[in-house]
């Protein structure tokens, strides 16, 4: 997961990108395996939830979201989602 | 009686906790029904109720004519103070795309990259803190299918 966060005025701009196949019920029966996709994503700073998404299968392939919060500089920013089969993943940044 | 005191003093601390604890919400597991819906009507409905849909304060925008469908950027902005905000489309089998929750004071500028079957109209609705949803509408050319399909 690659995260960028950067913080003006008060308000941080985060970039992230999730490396994950997204693959649909679709695309999952004509290759034969089996669908997976990122379901649900937070983001926290200091334990305070952020940035909070339900996700279907329908986003691109390795997404990339962006977002803003109201945040400062040199506090950790940590995202986290969680795939259909129950894999997740978490990574931390800090906000420049 | 001090104890008493005690214990409703808690209640009202716990009422007042209610807010920032329901900023903590996997619509996944809360409105399972939404993933599966066919139509943009039926998944908000399933989502939301049957609440009045408001054109208004919303910004959705997404270039008109997508080269690829598998990566279409969606840009959703807006001022109003939100308290979730869903992006549905009517081009893929299912229609529900995301639903974000909206935490305490925070900005709703949202950006993402999403696939899309075939030419479309994607909506955005935003659930506002008074209660009331606003709705975004855009259609879009795809050039290339993006499900593989």
């Amino acid at each position: 997961m690659k995260l960028k966060a950067k913080a003006k005025n008060g308000i941080v701009k985060a970039k992230v990108m999730m490396q994950h196949d997204m693959i649909t019920y679709d695309q999952a029966k004509k290759k034969g395996v089996k669908p997976n996709f990122i379901t649900y994503v937070t983001a926290s700073v200091d334990g305070k939830i952020v940035y909070e998404a339900s996700t279907s299968q329908f986003l691109s392939k390795n997404p990339i979201l962006k977002y803003k919060f109201r945040g400062e500089k040199g506090k950790k920013l940590t995202m986290t989602w969680q795939d259909l089969l129950g894999n997740t993943k978490s990574s931390t940044k800090k906000i420049k | 009686m001090q104890r008493r005191k005690f214990l409703s003093l808690g209640a009202v601390a716990v009422a007042a906790m209610m807010p920032s604890s329901l900023s903590a919400t996997d619509y996944r597991k809360t409105k399972p029904d939404t993933w599966t819906a066919k139509t943009v009507d039926d998944s908000i409905k399933k989502l939301y109720g049957s609440g009045k849909l408001i054109e208004k304060g919303v910004k959705l925008n997404t270039p008109d004519v997508a080269a690829n469908g598998g990566a279409i950027p969606v840009d959703i902005s807006s001022n109003i103070a939100a308290k979730s905000v869903a992006l549905f489309q009517d081009a893929n089998p299912e229609s529900t795309v995301a639903v974000w929750t909206v935490p305490e004071n925070g900005i709703v500028d949202y950006s993402l990259k999403i696939k899309m079957k075939a030419s479309g109209t994607m909506t955005v609705v935003v659930e506002g803190l008074d209660g009331n949803l606003y709705v975004a509408n855009k259609t879009l050319q795809v050039a290339l299918g993006g499900c593989e399909g």
